[in-house]
C-alpha cells in the first residue's frame, strides 16, 4: 500500500457528467494509488468552511489522477467550479484499498456517484486479466449527463435506473439479484449506506466474508488520528473503527450492521 | 529535551525547555504516530496527547463530526485504549523522539484521575501532565469539575500530591468566572495552564429536524473559538504567575503571536493540524521572522506585551 503525501496539483481538465464533475489533477509521474483509496483535498468555500474533504480515486494514469465531485454542499460546490490550471492542495493517496485476488469471479455494485472506484477497480482487474461484472444503479437517467452512455461503451456494465429510462428498471440491488449472485465469489461494493445495509441482509452468514464495501462518513484529518470518522466494529466490547484508516474499504464480517442500521440519519 | 531550532524560537516553560513555543492539542495530532508520517515529530515544540483515561473506552456513536463555518464540531467522546496501552504502546514509541510530551489525563471520577496521573508520572516518559477537566463530551469528569473552582481545585491537589511531574490544568471557558477558576487551580498546586478547550455547542439538521451528532452537543473548535481563547488568556494571565499554553483557533503566526500578546507562554496548534500536518512547524517559523522584524531577541518578549503597552 501507498503511503500518502501532501502536494499540490494543478487541474488539468475538467468535465461535467450532470451532477458530478470529474476532476484530473496533473501529478508525479511516479505516483501510485489503488482502488478504494482516496484523496483529501482542500476545498475553499464562500463562507469559511475549513476542513478537506475526501474524495474516491475514480482513475491514475501515467502523470494524472481524477475524482469525481459531486455537488453535496459549500466545500463540494467550490471544488466543482475551479477552471483548469488552477492549482489544489491534496493529501493522498488515503486509506485501505480493496484487495482481489484474481482468481476471483467478481460482482462490483455501485450506487449513484459511488462509481468513482469500482470503475477503478474494474479496469485494474482486467488487467489482471480477470473478467469483473459491474453493476451500476442511477435514479434518473439525467442525472449523470452522458457517463452512462460512455461508459456503456467502454466497459462491460449493467446500468439500472430507477425510472427505467437506461438499462434495467430498477436498483443496482435488484438488478445485481437477477443475475445469480450465487455466482460471484468476491462482492465489491460502493454507495449510499442504506445500499450497503440491504446488500449485507441479501448476504448473510459466511457470505458476508466474501464482501468489501467502501465507505463514507465525515472526516477531518483523514489520517486516523481524529477519531471522528468511525464506524461500529463488530467486536463485543463495542468499539470502533476509522473510516479514513482502517477503511474506507472494510470486509463485511468487520462491521457490527445492526449498531450501523441503528443510525438513522447520514 | 528539545534542541532550539532558532536561538530566537526556544523557550522554557515549567523547567522543559521547547524549541520553540508551537505545541500540538490533545485530540488534534493523535498520539503522534498517525502524523509520524507527514512530519518529522522533533520539529514541534510540544506534544500533547490524546485523552487517556483507566480503562478502554469506545467514546460516543457517530456522527461525532460536524463542520460549521469557521469552526468544527466534535464529539469524540475521549475514545481511548486505555492507559496501560497507552502506557506500553504509544509513550514508549514517543520517548524516541526528541520532543517533550504532555500527557492529557481523563477521568469519570477523582480516584481515576488520580490513578491515571500517578501511572503516568511513574512512567517517567512523560514531561508534563495536563489535566482534562474541561471536556465538553462526556456527563462526568469533564465540565463537572470545570464549572465549579471549588471542585477543580479538589481535583488538582489530589491529583499534585500523586505526581512528580509538572501539573498542567485545561480550563474551558464556559464557566462562570475563568479568572476565579485559574487563581483556585493555582493555590491548590497547578504548575500551569492550558486555555482553552473547545466550547460546548450545537447544530441542527433543519431538513429533518434533528441534531447533526449523535451525542446532541460537541464542542467547537477552530477560528471561531480564537477571539474567546484571547480573552481567556488575557483575563487569566493577569492573576495568576504560572505559565500558560494559549489555544483555539490558531491558523496562523498571527493568531500565535496573539495570544502570546495576551499572555500565553507557549501556544497550541490544534484543528489546523487536520488540514496542515506541519502547521505548528511552519508557523514556529514565520513566528520567528516576525520577532526578527520586531527587533526581539527571543519570542519570549512576547509574552504579556498588550498589557506592558505594546510594542513601542
Ligand atoms: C477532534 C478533537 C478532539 C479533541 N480531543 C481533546 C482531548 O482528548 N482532550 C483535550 O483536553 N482536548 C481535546 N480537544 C480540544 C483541543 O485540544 C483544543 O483545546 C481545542 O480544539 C481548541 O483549539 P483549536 O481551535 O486550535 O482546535 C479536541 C479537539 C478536537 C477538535
Ligand atoms: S477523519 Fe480523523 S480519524 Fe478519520
Amino acid at each position: 500500500m501507498n503511503l500518502g503525501s501532501k502536494f499540490s496539483a494543478p487541474i488539468i481538465e475538467k468535465s461535467v457528467y450532470g451532477c458530478l464533475t470529474r476532476v484530473v489533477f496533473g501529478v508525479d509521474q511516479a505516483y501510485l494509488a489503488e482502488p478504494g483509496q482516496f484523496l483529501h483535498v482542500l476545498c475553499g468555500s464562500e463562507d469559511g468552511r475549513i476542513l478537506r474533504r475526501p474524495y474516491s480515486l475514480f482513475d491514475t494514469a501515467s502523470g494524472t489522477a481524477s475524482i469525481l465531485v459531486k455537488e453535496a454542499g459549500p466545500g463540494s460546490a467550490w471544488l466543482a467550479r475551479r477552471e483548469v490550471g488552477e492549482e489544489i492542495d491534496c493529501m493522498g493517496p488515503l486509506g485501505r484499498p480493496f484487495s482481489f485476488s484474481i482468481f476471483d469471479r467478481p460482482a462490483l455494485i455501485a450506487g449513484g456517484a459511488g462509481i468513482a472506484p469500482l470503475i477503478f477497480l474494474y479496469k485494474n482487474m482486467c488487467s489482471e486479466g480477470m473478467e469483473p461484472s459491474l453493476f451500476w444503479g442511477i435514479e434518473r437517467s439525467g442525472d449523470y449527463g452522458d457517463m452512462p452512455e460512455s461508459i456503456l461503451a467502454e466497459f462491460q456494465v449493467r446500468i439500472a435506473s430507477e425510472d427505467g429510462r437506461v438499462g434495467f428498471k430498477g436498483t443496482a440491488l435488484e438488478l445485481f439479484t437477477s443475475q445469480q449472485p450465487e455466482d460471484f465469489s468476491a462482492i465489491y461494493a460502493c454507495g449510499p449506506r442504506g445500499m450497503l445495509i440491504e446488500l449485507t441482509e441479501i448476504m448473510i452468514g459466511d457470505r458476508r466474508a466474501r464482501l468489501q464495501l467502501s465507505f463514507e462518513e465525515r472526516m477531518a484529518c483523514g489520517v486516523g488520528a481524529c477519531k471522528g470518522c468511525v464506524v461500529p466494529a463488530s467486536d463485543p466490547a463495542g468499539s470502533y473503527l476509522t473510516v479514513c484508516k482502517d477503511g474506507p474499504v472494510f470486509e463485511g464480517k468487520e462491521l457490527d450492521w445492526a449498531r450501523l442500521k441503528s443510525r438513522v440519519w447520514q | 529535551m528539545g534542541t532550539p531550532q532558532e536561538p530566537r524560537l526556544a523557550v522554557e516553560i515549567s523547567g522543559i525547555n521547547l524549541r520553540n513555543p508551537l505545541l500540538v492539542s490533545s485530540g488534534t495530532f493523535g498520539n503522534g504516530r498517525e502524523y509520524s508520517e507527514w512530519l518529522d515529530l522533533g520539529m514541534v515544540g510540544g506534544i500533547i496527547t490524546k485523552a487517556v483515561t483507566l480503562l478502554p473506552c469506545n467514546g460516543n456513536p457517530p456522527p461525532r463530526l460536524w463542520e460549521v463555518p469557521c469552526g468544527l464540531l466534535n464529539s469524540i467522546g475521549l475514545e481511548n485504549k486505555g492507559v496501560e496501552a497507552f502506557l506500553a504502546e504509544d509513550l514508549a514509541w514517543l520517548n524516541r523522539f526528541d520532543v517533550p510530551v504532555w500527557v492529557n489525563v481523563a477521568g469519570f471520577s477523582d480516584e481515576e484521575y488520580v490513578a491515571v496521573a500517578g501511572m503516568i508520572s511513574d512512567s517517567g516518559m512523560a514531561d508534563a501532565i495536563e489535566l482534562n477537566i474541561s471536556c465538553p463530551n462526556v456527563k462526568q469528569g469533564g465540565l463537572h469539575y470545570s464549572s465549579s473552582p471549588r471542585e477543580a481545585a479538589r481535583l488538582t491537589a489530589m491529583v499534585q500530591k500523586a505526581v512528580n511531574l509538572p501539573l498542567y490544568v485545561k480550563l474551558s471557558a464556559r464557566t462562570a468566572d475563568i479568572k476565579e477558576m485559574a487563581v483556585e487551580v493555582q493555590k491548590a498546586g497547578a504548575d500551569g495552564l492550558s486555555l482553552i478547550n473547545t466550547f460546548p455547542a450545537m447544530a441542527i439538521d433543519v431538513e429533518t429536524g434533528r441534531a447533526r451528532l449523535a451525542n446532541v452537543s460537541g464542542g467547537l473548535s477552530g477560528p471561531a473559538l480564537h477571539p474567546i481563547a484571547v480573552l481567556a488568556v488575557w483575563e487569566v494571565a493577569q492573576v495568576v504567575d504560572i505559565p500558560i499554553i494559549g489555544m483555539g483557533g490558531v491558523w496562523s503566526w498571527k493568531d500565535a503571536a496573539e495570544l502570546m500578546m495576551a499572555g500565553a507562554d507557549a501556544v497550541a496548534v490544534g484543528t489546523l493540524n487536520f488540514v496542515d500536518p506541519e502547521a505548528a512547524f511552519r508557523i514556529a517559523e514565520d513566528l520567528g521572522s516576525f520577532a526578527a522584524r520586531k527587533g526581539f531577541e527571543s519570542v519570549s518578549e512576547l509574552v504579556g506585551l498588550t498589557r506592558r503597552g505594546g510594542i513601542v
